[in-house]
């Protein structure tokens, strides 16, 4: 493979899984119980690729250990693969706009036109390698647990199919270097979403999850749309990298390093706060957060691995890697930033607060992953290059103890006979001694308890949000920021008030570019932002172990769907399990202590850009961060022993405990019924209206046409009476009218 | 009515005789039950009719031509009337054969004496006689329903006056456009080698009065003999054609009859 | 009233046209309104009438034979026509039991019902008076008042 080029190598990695989605089509039915054989081999090929892309462009980006490593080097390599559109002399930018050439002259053919091409560009960067190894390893994974999982349903051939076709469009998705094609790919894996989790169609339940889903998702993928013609409008292309024009100019891209080098590249203000506000409404919609959650819940009819891959590790992961790729965007306008953080804290307490007392397993864990995306979204809000790097270190951790976490669930549902309530079943660790033990490393990993992988990741995050609220406690740990750009004299916060150097934090954690006070981007919003993770965390690890405890602890009950199946999975699913629980250990503790991943992510474009960069601190362990996110753990775990361990495993605990607030969160805070009145209700209407309009206007004017002939010939035939004298008579009466208008004709 | 308005221009005077006559038929035909008033109005309206259109005519050489043509002229189109508006066909009958003795009297007046006397052998001799066969096989006693009754009598009336109208109107002009018709050629030069005997020259008033029955069978078998042939021969398929009918229609209905086994037409 | 023309053909043919014009149009209206097939036939034949009025006025006014020629063979029309038509009215009456043109009404569209009159007021029905001959010849041993009284004509 080493004489294949990266470019060639980057193509494969979506193009193997999509030979193997065409493949499993054309042959599913001949391969029959084999039908899983294409799609494993390609997402297998595609996960080595992926694999060896990622340490050729670690390699290339270099060590990061030692306090003398010399500054990363932004690392990009883009590959056009054809011209998707291409029309001349499109667009004519308005003078001294970011969509004009800056610094060169202007295209020597004459006035400043523009062509508008799309270029079906791939890019590898370290952002997109990292995502792509995520994918397609995490894909293998869960592709070999479905051939057990999935084992007897006849739609075997369809679902390998759809998820070859799905880990292709993710991977394009992560790899594009164009908004439009982007766009196309997000709208694909909306569609292959939608095609799993209606996966069994017949159920009535499944298609409208489907339908709900997709149907929300496209609230967001207005959003996207939107963004794209701003962004067409403000900077005149698409391309998230530079390009070359024909007669030697460089055109640079959204994203591109000519861009980002210039102060003044980034377009802020309104525009570019409504461009950011687009991009977060997109997220919402993919990576489910407050207000168009309410997809993510309802989607755990789809198969299990569908929800491990799509809901849990990648599909969800979109948004995040969105609003990532768009640092630079997002690091122009504050309050857009700090809007991205509120959005998900809120969304991480609430959906924390509705999964405190869910009795579905699968439920537990999709709010669990609304919660952990709010995580996601909440650090990237913080603007901060820790914020981002700490934002896509949780991402790989949490996609691989959620996905770890699914699968246990699958193991569970499918070794209970397709129950999933936790209240009718108990004690399963006997049963299933290694679903037990993973779910058991899963849900340390989740609740964020040391050693385990996600106590890193979600470490990392609250001490972003403890930054952004405390400005001045971190002073003493930080550098002096480089003076390359103006630092405002900004109204701090409260602060410690120690004597800090002459270049606040403040200053640092600013972008240089805007020039208005931020309204929302005040510390005071990230303090309480960081009460409500902190919050979180214990919420998080609360209804975990509730899950844990209710599931495998307490007198073993199985109910009678299960049948004979009461028994530990075939390792054809046990091995995933196995294979997905020991990153979830030890991932995070590695990361964290190698600065690895977050060494490697800061040679992305996106986050070497100025802005970004300028917000740097040096890596460090913070105790007391450290302390408080483990106190808050055990203290929910120690509640949920109390309410859940051994005998009362079965007990309606919740409902007692929390009284009428259960209901409420019981109901998801009547969102659904919200949306059902306020939306749902009266499209349902207008579709109503619309379909009688149809009927009777429409249909009845066709009709109407259509009785008109039959009518008129009705009023005619009154005239064939039968009676010879009458016919005598009108045929006189014609003949007289021709005899009529001849003397007329001839008269005078 | 006839000198009462010297402006009345001859159409007008048509249009209003027509009229009288279209509202005169129309009441007097036989519209259901029977109705005095109607009878009463529709005669009336009938004799000004008539009076209208002998005031419309022209006025003929002399007074004795014009007393003749008109004592002829009224005798058939009076009986010709009479015939439509009876109400039974016997009656009906009888005024159809007066109406043919004015015919063959207009037809006198106009110098056709072989046709006159043609008219009246072969119709009121033959037809009239063969229809009244007919009624006396196959009429009702008394006058049957569809005999009180017309069918759209007042439509038929508008299209006999708009026949008429026209009819009249295009007469009135055609008689005071003296230009545009010819005058009257001479028999010798149109009817061509007839009789060789005849003279050349017309005799008196009547070119047509001398020799007109070895005239007329001199043209009719010179000129148009191909044409009294096929006649000839239509009337013997007539005749043939009937025949064949009433013995084919008789035998079809002795078949109907043993169908329908005591149900029948009648 | 109208001056007096120029004695010639011009007058009476236009006095002859109109009474031919007079009896056509009578014998359209008669075939028009009456339904006994009898009289539309007599209605038929007081148009051939006018017709033939008209054909001889012309010929007149020409001078030649071409009109009475005509009227010869409308003549000999009429005679085969009367002959056939009345052989048909009467296979029409062994049909339906009367003379009625109304009576034929099989042709009208499938939808329609039958036509039929009103009742009439019987009053007119009364048959009319037929005309009492004197008594000849041998009186019968019969009814006396039966041998008058006629019930068809």
């Amino acid at each position: 493979m080493q004489s294949l080029s990266p470019a060639t190598l980057l193509v494969l990695v979506p193009l193997l899984p999509l030979a193997g989605a065409v493949l499993t089509l054309l042959l599913g039915r001949l391969l029959g119980s084999r039908a899983h054989l294409p799609a494993i081999a390609g997402i297998a090929a595609a996960a080595a690729v992926a694999v060896t892309l990622l340490l050729g462009t670690s390699n290339q980006v270099g060590s990061a250990h030692g306090p003398h490593a010399e500054p990363v080097r932004p690392v990009e390599m883009i590959t056009t693969l054809w011209q998707w559109a291409s029309v001349q002399d499109a667009y004519v930018p308005p003078e001294g706009s970011a969509a004009a050439l800056p610094g060169t002259a202007v295209s020597s053919a004459g006035g400043a036109a523009r062509a508008f091409t799309i270029p079906v560009a791939l890019r590898l960067d370290p952002l997109t390698a990292t995502l792509l190894a995520i994918i397609t390893c995490i894909g293998l994974v869960v592709a070999v647990y479905s051939v057990g999982y999935m084992h007897h349903d006849p739609g075997y051939p369809r679902f390998f199919a759809v998820f070859s076709l799905f880990v292709f469009s993710m991977s394009m998705l992560v790899a594009a270097s164009n908004f439009l094609v982007v766009y196309v790919f997000w709208e694909a894996v909306g569609a292959c979403s939608y095609l799993l989790i209606g996966f069994w169609f017949t159920k009535p339940e499944a298609a409208r999850a489907a339908k709900k889903a997709f149907l929300v998702n496209r609230v967001g993928d207005f959003g996207l749309a939107i963004a794209t013609f701003l962004l067409w409008m403000t900077y005149g292309t698409l391309d998230f990298h530079d390009t070359l024009s024909p007669d030697g100019t460089i055109l640079p891209g959204i994203l591109g390093q000519t861009r980002l080098a210039d102060a003044g590249g980034i377009v802020g203000g309104a525009v570019g706060t409504a461009i950011c506000l687009c991009l977060l409404l997109a997220a919402c919609g993919k990576s489910a957060q407050l207000p168009l959650h309410v997809w993510l819940p309802d989607a755990m009819e789809g198969p299990t691995p569908a929800s491990a891959l799509i809901h849990a590790a990648t599909m969800v992961t979109a948004g995040i890697y969105l609003v990532a790729r768009s640092a630079p965007l997002f690091m122009a306008c504050p309050d857009a930033l700090a809007a991205v953080s509120i959005v998900g804290a809120t969304t991480a307490l609430v959906a924390g607060l509705i999964a405190t007392v869910q009795n579905d397993l699968k439920r537990v864990l999709a709010y669990s992953t609304i919660s952990q995306l709010g995580y996601m979204f909440a650090s990237l809000g913080t603007g901060t290059l820790l914020g981002f790097t700490a934002a896509i270190f949780h991402l790989v951790t949490h996609a691989f103890f959620k996905a770890l976490l699914f699968l246990g669930a699958g193991s569970v549902m499918h070794s209970m006979g397709g129950v999933i309530d936790m209240r009718r079943f108990g004690g399963l660790r006997r049963i299933m001694p290694i679903t037990a033990a993973t779910f058991l490393v899963g849900s340390l990993a989740l609740a964020g308890v040391a050693p385990f992988s996600g106590f890193f990741s979600k470490d990392e995050i609250l001490a972003t949000l403890h930054a952004k609220g405390w400005p001045n406690a971190h002073g003493e740990h930080h550098d002096a920021a480089p003076a390359s750009h103006a630092s405002l004299p900004l109204p701090l916060g409260e602060g410690r008030g120690e004597g800090a150097p002459a270049t606040r934090l403040a200053s640092l954690t600013r972008s240089p570019v805007a020039a208005s006070a931020a309204v929302l981007d005040t510390p005071e919003t990230f303090r309480v932002l960081f009460w409500m993770s902190l919050v979180t965390a214990g919420l998080t690890a609360f209804y975990t172990f509730r899950a844990v405890f209710m599931t495998f602890t307490g007198p073993t009950r199985v109910p009678e769907e299960a049948g004979h199946h009461a028994h530990e999975s075939p390792p054809v699913m046990a091995l995933p399990l196995i294979i997905l629980a020991v990153p979830s250990a030890i991932a995070g503790w590695w990361l964290f202590n190698s600065q690895w991943l977050a060494h490697f992510l800061t040679a992305t474009p996106s986050f070497s850009a100025p802005a970004v960069t300028a917000t740097a601190v040096p890596h460090a362990f913070h105790m007391d961060l450290a302390i408080q996110g483990t106190l808050a753990a055990a203290i929910g775990i120690v509640i949920a022993a109390i309410g859940h361990l051994g005998r009362r495993s079965d007990g309606p605990q919740m409902e007692r405990f929390l009284g009428p607030l259960q209901t409420f969160f019981a109901n998801r805070c009547y969102i659904d019924q919200l949306y059902a009145g306020l939306i749902v209700r009266p499209l349902e209407g207008l579709a109503l209206v619309a379909a009688l309009f149809d009927r009777f206007v429409i249909d009845g004017l066709v009709n109407g046409v259509a009785r008109l002939p039959a009518a008129l010939g009705g009023v005619v035939r009154r005239l064939q009476t039968g009676l010879l004298q009458r016919y005598a008579l009108a045929g006189v009466m014609g003949v007289l009218a021709i005899v009529f208008v001849l003397a007329w004709r001839l008269r005078g | 009515m006839n000198g009462s308005l010297p402006a009345l221009t001859p159409g007008l005077l048509l249009a209003g005789a027509v009229t009288a006559a279209a509202v005169s038929l129309w009441l007097l035909l036989p519209r259901g039950a029977e109705n005095r008033l109607a009878r009463w109005l529709g005669l009336v309206l009938g004799a000004v009719a008539l009076a209208g259109f002998i005031a419309a005519g022209r006025r003929l050489g002399s007074l004795g031509e014009e007393a003749v043509f008109l004592t002829v002229a009224l005798v058939a189109v009076v009986s010709g009337a009479a015939t439509i508006v009876t109400r039974s066909p016997v009656y009906s009958a009888i005024w159809f054969a007066l109406s043919l003795a004015g015919v063959a009297g207009v037809l006198l007046v106009l110098g056709a004496q072989f046709l006159g006397v043609a008219t009246i052998v072969v119709y009121a001799g033959a037809i009239l006689v063969m229809f009244l066969f007919v009624l006396m096989l196959a009429q009702p006693s008394g006058l049957a329903p569809y005999d009180r009754v017309s069918n759209e009598p007042l439509l038929s009336a508008v299209a006999g006056a708009v026949l008429l109208g026209l009819l009249s109107l295009s007469i009135g002009r055609l008689s005071a456009d003296a230009s545009c018709c010819a005058a009257p050629t001479r028999a010798a030069a149109v009817t061509g080698p007839a009789q060789p005997s005849v003279p050349a020259e017309p005799v008196g008033d009547d070119p047509l009065a001398v020799d007109q029955v070895a005239r007329l069978g001199g043209e009719l078998f010179g000129r148009h003999l191909l044409a009294v042939e096929v006649a000839g021969v239509l009337l013997l398929a007539a005749l043939i054609g009937a025949i064949a009918v009433v013995t084919r229609g008789e035998a079809a209905l002795e078949q109907d009859r043993r169908l329908a086994a005591g149900g029948g037409n009648r | 009233m109208m001056p007096l023309l120029a004695a010639g053909s011009t007058a009476l043919l236009h006095n002859a046209l109109l009474v031919g014009a007079i009896l056509f149009a009578l014998g359209l209206v008669g075939i028009l309104t009456r339904r006994n097939l009898i009289v539309m036939f007599l209605s038929a034949e007081l148009m051939l009438q006018g017709i033939s009025v008209s054909l001889v006025a012309w010929s007149r006014y020409h001078g030649d034979w071409g009109g009475h020629v005509l009227v010869i063979f409308v003549l000999t029309v009429a005679a085969c026509e009367a002959a056939v038509a009345l052989v048909f009215v009467l296979q029409a009456f062994s049909r339906t039991g009367r003379l009625d043109a109304a009576a034929w009404q099989a042709l009208r569209e499938a939808t329609l019902s039958r036509s039929v009159d009103h009742a009439l007021p019987e009053s007119d029905a009364v048959p009319p008076r037929w005309p009492r001959l004197a008594r000849a010849g041998v009186l019968p041993s019969a009814d006396e008042d039966a041998a008058l009284e006629r019930e068809h004509v």
